[in-house]
Parts: structure tokens; sequence; C-alpha cells
């Protein structure tokens, strides 16, 4: 079993009611590897949080193309979210919880720390006028347990 | 109460029956017209129904912090009712328990109210 070695490519507009295109996709992709419920929430919430990003603070709200990629080697599911949009000055002060570029627009400032928290691994990498590539990787098949440990 | 309306107003009360989804998209559109209910209607409380909700990103997060921070000048209290498994495990990593409380439904945090306002 989760002997699958796949891939696959979607682009779209980086508009907000494709955000829940997006991590349907992706949770759709991660189906074959048999994920639980839990799993399969984690991938959606982590997915929605990157492309959200895209949406809000690399296209600003203005028209650009965001690209999901998504691998399964084994039991492990690669998800990398890329965009051509503004790109991020200083990514540690990005990702420190609680901190928001965007406090007007009621941002929490908790969504690198969400697709940290519900991935197993997350690395950013941006260029300031460039873009940004999020790519997330999560191991399917262990989450349950490690879930319940971390929640305790 | 009808349960299928988006608002339901009760006293200084404001209900908010979630949708099944609450991401970015959906939480500007709340946040848009729960503006708007806060100019026309005098607001103290605000309670987020999550029964019919079953997925939230950061984004419902920053909609439930945005309004604690408009009722806390009133010293009213914001209340996360009907919390099913899913939403228990990102509400409690986003520490959403720290400004907000939680009771078991929209009645009890109602009755919750009504016994604060005795004090």
């Amino acid at each position: 079993m989760n002997k699958f070695n796949d891939h696959m490519a979607v682009e779209f507009d980086s508009v907000s009611r494709n955000e829940s295109f997006a991590r349907v996709v992706v949770a759709a992709f991660a189906a074959r590897l048999n994920p639980t419920l839990e799993e399969i929430a984690d991938i959606k919430t982590a997915v929605s949080e990157a492309v959200t990003n895209s949406v809000i603070h690399g296209y600003e709200d203005e028209k650009g193309t965001i690209r999901i990629e998504a691998c399964i080697v084994e039991d492990t599911i690669s998800v990398i979210v890329t965009d051509r949009g503004v790109g991020i000055e200083d990514v540690n002060k990005a990702m420190e919880p609680m901190y928001t570029s965007k406090p007007e627009l009621e941002r929490s400032g908790m969504g690198f720390a969400f697709m940290e928290a519900f991935m197993d691994e997350l690395f950013v990498e941006s260029k300031v006028g460039q873009g940004t590539v999020v790519t997330m990787r999560k191991v399917i098949g262990k989450g349950e347990d490690k879930w319940n440990d971390k929640i305790k | 109460m009808v349960e299928n309306r988006l608002y339901e107003l009760s006293g200084e009360t404001l209900i908010i029956n979630l949708p099944e989804e609450l991401d970015h998209h959906v939480a500007q559109k709340l946040r848009q017209q729960t503006d708007y209910l806060f100019i026309s209607k005098r607001i103290r409380n605000v309670i987020f129904n999550y029964e019919k909700t079953s997925f939230m990103d950061s984004s419902g997060i920053g909609l439930v912090m945005g309004r604690y921070r408009e009722v806390r000048y009133l010293k009213g209290n914001i209340y996360l009712v009907n919390i099913n498994p899913k939403m228990k495990r990102v509400i409690e990593i986003s520490g959403l328990y720290k400004v907000a409380k939680r009771t078991d439904d929209v009645h009890s945090a109602l009755e919750e109210i009504v016994e604060m306002a005795k004090v």
C-alpha cells in the first residue's frame, strides 16, 4: 500500500473564490494515500493558508496566476504553491506567529503558523519583486497519533 | 428563533450562524456585513455558532479577533458555540479561547449573557 509516485500541477487566477477550489483539488489528489479525515483537514487548511497569502499579499488582490504542484512519493505528499507577486522582504518576520503586514484586513497573522502546525515540513523562499514559493510536506499514515499527542 | 438565518439579533447580542466553510473568501463578506450591523445596531456580545461549519482557516480566526476588538470597548463578550472536533483543533492552536468564551450551544451562551448582566 501507499507506493504511489505521482505528480500533478494546476494553475488558476488569483481570486479569493479559488481558495476553496485549490484546497479541494489538493485534497482529492492526496486521497489516494488513504489519509484520515484529520490528515485531509490538515492539508486543506495548509493549502488554504498558502493560497490566501498569494491572493492577499503576493498579488495584493490584483490580477495574477497561482500555481500549485503536488507530488506523492511513497507515503509523503509535497505541495508547492508558487506566485509571481510582490515577494516577501523578510521571510523570518512574516513567519512569526501573530505578525501581519495587513492588520487593517483583519489578518490574524497565523497563516504560516497554521501551515507549520498542520504539515510536517514547511519551506518558504521569496524574492522581492519576483514572487514566493511555499513548499510543504506531510507524511500520511501516522498523523492521527501525532496529533493526539500534540493536543494533550 | 429561525435557525437557518445567517444573522440573528437577541437584545444586544448578535448571533452569527456560520456557513459550512469559513475561509478568506467567506470571511471578507461576513466582515462587511457585520461591520454594517455594528454601525446600525447596538451590539455588545457576539455568538459565533459553528454548528454547520466543517472548515475554518486563519481568516476565520481573524474574523473572530476583529469582532472581539469591537465588543471589548463595551465590556461585551465573544462566544464560540457548537464546537465540533475539527473546529476544536483549529481554535486551540489559534489561542482564540484567550479572547472568547466557549459554551455548548446558542441557548447556553444567551443564558450566560443574561446572568452576567445581573452581576
